[in-house]
């Protein structure tokens, strides 16, 4: 499966992502969920785990007609932040693109693991991001970690993880059975 | 007094140096840059345009040092920082990024795992380099070059120290655009650099902290950003360059994988052992011209290629489309998608019909490298606020969907009597060639194809 494919079957079997921020930590999890395009190379960045590939593959589907994008304005937030929001869904061309793609295990897998994220608190964008941050670190440890110890290694990132969101974080780490509890 | 060492620069007029920095200069891998081209054969299209990756790595180490200073770094992370710089493209070797494919392609994954998919060959060569190499060594204490590592991977330090050596507004692309500009003679890789520099600031949003630019800065990044597009498509894919690029490509992978060159096949056979670079320290540009061209290659692809590239007799574009030429969107999908499959069949198609050699028939995707981070998610602050780069100016976005708009082209050995014969004759290539695509891309035939595609 190529990373275009997997673009299109995560829009898809989400119907609409509301958030540009949400699409990456989606994609981050459902290739983590499925093994299917490992070739994202997701990295460490300032909101937290980022691929630049799927960022340059999702803009490229847009050149070819297959995405639209919308834009939502929310004005200034907390922090200085204004935000602005980008919604992503298939055109018709992209449907038709992705059709006989549709009965494929793969596409069943990607449905699947955006239906089990959905199904552990469906969290949004910064939960997301909290939780693959955490993910990302203990990978690179590759061993358990009490809080202080976590918190401790993500500042080395430059992320500041609030602690009271590791407790959610960690839940839905484990309820997608990506930890050991 | 301090001692002050300078070297004089073209772009950015003297370059001061320290004694160590001038004594990492003065080493065997960094001195071994003079002879690399920073952009291939573009002096086949730009005759000025035979700049080294030396003065060009001389450029990106001035650069961090300056906007070091203006982001008010500390001492000892700004030596780190503009060694970084210095050192980035140590790893380079003959062709520099024309034969990436080729270290890609024939990298020992069983030895190197992962490192080969998430990184590229040469910054994988780079890295070994500054770690182990022994002259550099006695010159730089071992943390010191495993910082310097890090720094370039992006795993120790800072975001916003990582993003002046390897980031959307690095000092490599601060100094390659104006460099490259000057020396293929045009003036599109122009900016405010002075502005630029001076426009960055460290941001920290009580979560993280990186490089954003302040809204005074807003133009500069701007004519940044069109300084990279222009450059993109007046330098960087200039129609010849891409041509000589894929003919050197081509030319190579031939002398390895059908002339069973072996010195060529070892040269690209990356294993991650030190006998592997030293070995590949030793060449150059010139080197592997010379060698293939020599009596003690065998006549063969490589040889022709290369022939073809020395006397400047280049293959002629035949074929050059882009996704609106495609209104099937199954089809257009197939064009450019990220299936290459359908290569070889249509280069053979192409050939049968002008009566070539497939292997002279080069199918070729112009696309942007959709690993590369670009400014978009640059943070603007403003007094009261901040935003992100692609939210606040107006012409970024339509420059960043142009430049990643693709094309799909084919080249090959064909001459044409005069301008109308060519007029004729590409029109006829071109239909023809659609008619092949639309056959390929039926499901039908291509479920055919497969069959007929060896493993």
């Amino acid at each position: 499966m190529n990373t275009s494919q997997f673009v299109l079957s995560l829009i898809h079997a989400s119907g609409e992502v509301r958030g540009r921020t949400l699409l990456q930590k989606r994609g981050f999890f459902v290739s983590l969920l499925t093994g299917l395009a490992s070739e994202l190379g997701y990295q460490a960045h300032y909101y937290g785990p980022y691929s630049a590939v799927l960022d340059g593959t999702l803009t490229q589907m847009k050149n070819l007609g297959f995405v639209e994008e919308g834009t939502t304005g929310f004005g200034i937030v907390s922090g200085g932040f204004e935000m602005r929001r980008y919604d992503y869904s298939l055109t018709e061309d992209g449907e038709k693109v992705l059709q006989p793609f549709l009965k494929t295990k793969e596409y069943a897998d990607i449905a699947n693991a955006v239906r089990r994220i959905r199904d552990a608190g469906d969290p949004d964008y910064m939960e997301l991001s909290i939780a693959a941050k955490a993910y990302f670190i203990l990978r690179k440890q590759q061993k358990g970690m009490t809080s202080a110890e976590m918190l401790k290694e993500a500042e080395k990132f430059d992320w500041n993880i609030p602690e009271h969101s590791l407790g959610r974080a960690a839940s839905f780490l484990s309820t997608l059975g990506l930890t050991s509890g | 007094m301090r001692q002050r060492l300078e070297v004089r620069d073209p772009i950015h007029g003297f370059v001061y140096r320290e004694p160590e920095e001038r004594d990492v200069m003065d080493t065997c891998i960094f001195q071994r840059l003079r002879r690399l081209r920073q952009l291939a054969l573009a002096s086949l299209v730009y005759p000025g345009a035979t700049h080294s990756r030396f003065e060009h790595s001389v450029g990106a180490f001035h650069l961090a040092g300056k906007i070091a200073n203006a982001l008010d770094v500390d001492t000892s992370e700004t030596r780190l920082l503009k060694l970084a710089a210095l050192l980035h493209d140590v790893g380079h070797g003959p062709f520099s990024h024309v034969a990436e494919p080729i270290l890609k392609r024939h990298s020992d994954k069983t030895k190197l795992g992962d490192q080969v998919s998430e990184s590229k060959v040469h910054e994988l060569i780079s890295w070994q380099i500054i770690s182990t190499d022994k002259e550099l060594a006695r010159l730089i204490s071992d943390k010191h070059r495993e910082q310097i590592v890090g720094l370039l991977k992006g795993s120790w330090g800072h975001s916003y120290l990582q993003e002046i050596v390897s980031g959307p507004v690095d000092a490599d692309k601060q100094d390659y655009l104006l460099r490259d500009s000057l020396f293929s003679g045009v003036k599109y890789g122009v900016y405010d650099q002075e502005r630029l520099s001076n426009t960055l600031v460290i941001h920290d949003d009580n979560d993280d902290k990186f490089l954003a630019i302040s809204i005074d800065g807003m133009h500069a990044l701007e004519q940044f950003v069109l300084a990279k597009y222009y450059m993109t498509t007046q330098v960087y894919r200039h129609k010849i360059r891409l041509i000589t690029d894929q003919m050197i490509e081509r030319g190579i992978a031939l002398g390895i994988e059908e002339d069973k060159v072996e010195w060529l096949k070892a040269l690209y056979s990356f294993d991650g052992s030190p006998e592997y670079v030293a070995h590949y320290m030793e060449w150059s540009d010139d080197r592997l011209i010379n060698e293939i061209l020599g009596n003690a290659t065998k006549d063969g692809y490589a040889k022709k290629f290369f022939k073809r590239l020395y006397n400047r007799q280049l293959f002629k574009c035949i074929f050059d489309v882009d996704q609106n030429d495609f209104p099937d969107p199954t089809v257009r999908n197939f064009v450019f998608g990220d299936s290459k499959d359908f290569y070889k069949p249509l280069e053979k198609a192409v050939a049968d019909i002008l009566k070539l050699d497939s292997n002279e028939v080069i199918a070729y995707t112009i696309k942007f490298d959709s690993a590369t981070r670009t400014e978009s998610e640059i943070p603007v602050i403003h007094r009261m606020k901040t935003t992100l780069f692609h939210d606040e100016s107006t012409l970024f976005k339509s420059v960043d969907q142009k430049i990643r708009e693709q094309r799909f082209h084919i080249y090959a050995p064909v001459s044409f009597q005069d301008d109308k014969d060519k007029k004729k004759r590409l029109r006829e290539y071109k239909n023809g060639i659609l008619e092949l695509i639309g056959k390929m891309a039926d499901p039908q035939t291509r479920l055919a194809l497969e069959g007929s595609l060896p493993g």
